[in-house]
């Protein structure tokens, strides 16, 4: 177990701290308690500093060092990561903050979603495993990155989905040649169904037992904003959850970051940020209490609808630790944060970017983050893959005939009414 | 509420394909069950071999982490009854479909 690949010491409980061999189990044998990453530190301080790290290709794998693969270079997702870190002044200015930051994984490669991060880093890993067919369960972003990524690696694919889930989001994963299993059913029978089957065959389920090291993936967001920002943390980061697992995984690179001499250590709080209608995690942190109760989502914001979150109590955990807030938006709220987000920096994000949005909007206007303080909002997907849910919402065509005077005529009234 | 022992619940037969197995599972119970001996009552009506390995009870809410050994059908008829009687019954990864 003392033995590391790459700069993996073992797999932990994240509840008794036991350690495993790092091969394709996610779960504490003793507890049940979930498995995590452990890293030999000593060994990536040598060769993980700021000078090594400006002198690779601007990809999350730039920080490999704390990734969970053995060998030098990923074999599936090369060039996923570095999204852009953008100052955004005149949002900034709407919400009243001094200084604002949009971390856009809404152009992540090749998917538009931060899910392309983890599936990168639970097919290389699932490779070096010597898998050769990979699985998720996923009504969403998930299911289209594992089949895309999973095509470009040469893997097989199944994806497991409810079977009554809309077909725009099926082609999204059928494109790439993904075998896609729509399984009829209540959500948490076909949710036991597709654990057992994780359990049965011989395969890399991305998020059951390559969940250890997919869940990892997360961390580069974090990596990145520290170096996008000068090497610096950041004093607040916004982050929307679903499971919970994000949030904490951007509190633990911001830890990591700091144990390995990277970044000066400062305060930072890592805010939770849900919709209100599936916000167990928010309810609880709200209600100051260190559990959640399971809810039944209802909100147009389906990446985030997990009514029992798996890291919900990590997540609330981190947020306690940090002093930092948590809150949901109605899907009013969460419209207007995509349409806030669009108009002022002309990025189009999913649903769950305008509930990143609208929590920070009541968070920065409640002063849980002071005007004066500088903020990071994680934008996690695109908003081309939820364009149902703003349709309608986002204003009209106006038609004219092919007249110069309609359009001028036009023109004229909208002067009026600006004035 | 208690639950009622006093009719014997129809578990479906195994088959004789069936072979056992283990479910690790985590249930989730509702303030109103939490005085209710659930895990016992799984044990009787049921072919299954329970065994707890981690809980946590307080006014809110109840979470046990159990692992049931039995035929297949067994583990799936106590599950059912489990969800009849209001206990929110997740696998032990919990949330395996994501978005």
């Amino acid at each position: 177990m003392e033995k590391t690949e790459g700069f993996m010491k073992a797999l932990k409980c994240r509840e008794c701290g036991r350690e495993y061999p790092l091969n394709a189990t996610h779960v504490c044998e003793f507890d049940f308690g979930p498995l995590e990453v452990a890293y030999d530190y000593e060994k990536a301080r040598q060769s993980l500093t700021r000078e090594n790290i400006a002198s690779r290709p601007q990809t999350m794998w730039r920080y490999r060092e704390l990734l969970p693969i053995a060998d030098k270079q990923p074999s599936v997702g090369f060039d996923v990561g570095f999204t852009p870190l953008l100052k955004a002044d005149r949002l900034a200015k709407r919400l009243g903050i001094r200084e604002l930051w949009i971390k856009n994984d809404a152009v992540n490669y090749p998917t538009l979603s931060f899910k392309d991060r983890v599936v990168s880093v639970a097919l290389s890993r699932a490779k070096e495993l010597g898998f050769t067919t990979v699985a998720c369960a996923s009504t969403g972003n998930l299911a289209n990155s594992v089949a895309a990524n999973a095509a470009a690696a040469g893997l097989k694919a199944y994806v497991f989905i409810p079977a009554d889930l809309e077909e725009g989001k099926i082609v999204n994963s059928l494109v790439y040649g993904a075998q896609v299993i729509g399984i009829r059913g209540h959500y948490d029978e076909v949710n036991r169904l597709c654990a057992e089957i994780a359990g049965k065959f011989g395969w890399g389920f991305v998020n059951v037992n390559m969940r250890p090291y997919y869940a990892e993936g997360s961390k580069s967001m974090g990596f990145e904003i520290i170096e996008q920002l000068g090497w610096r943390l950041p004093q607040h980061t916004v982050v929307p959850m679903a499971s919970g697992s994000l949030l904490t995984k951007i509190h633990k690179s911001y830890q990591e970051f700091i144990k390995l001499g990277l970044v000066a250590e400062s305060k930072y709080k890592v805010h939770g940020a849900q919709a209100t209608g599936c916000s167990p995690i928010s309810i609880a942190h709200k209600g100051g209490m260190d559990f959640f109760k399971p809810v039944k989502p209802n909100t147009i914001a389906k990446s985030l609808a997990i009514g029992t979150p798996a890291d919900g109590f990590y997540a609330l955990k981190v947020m306690k630790e940090t002093g930092a807030a948590a809150d949901d938006v109605t899907d009013d709220e969460i419209r207007d944060g995509m349409k806030l987000l669009a108009e002022c920096e002309g990025i189009f994000t999913e649903t769950a970017g305008g509930v990143t949005v609208g929590v920070a909007k009541k968070l920065i206007a409640s002063g849980r983050i002071p005007a004066n303080d500088s903020v990071v909002l994680c934008i996690t997907g695109n908003g081309l893959k939820t364009l149902d849910a703003v349709a309608g919402h986002v204003g009209k065509t106006r038609e004219i005939r092919p007249s110069l005077r309609e359009f001028e005529a036009l023109i004229e009234a909208e002067s009026k009414v600006n004035c | 509420m208690a639950a009622k022992k006093s009719k014997k619940q129809s578990a479906p037969k195994a088959t004789s394909n069936s072979s056992p197995q283990t479910t690790r599972l985590w249930l989730m119970y509702p303030p109103k069950l939490i005085t209710t001996p659930v895990i016992w009552e799984v044990g009787h009506k049921f072919n299954v071999m329970t065994n707890v390995r981690q809980a946590s009870v307080t006014d809110e809410i109840g979470v046990v982490c159990l692992e049931l050994d039995g035929q297949r059908p067994e583990i799936k008829a106590a599950i059912k009854w489990l969800e009849k009687l209001g206990v929110k019954v997740e696998p032990v990864e919990i949330n395996v479909i994501e978005s």
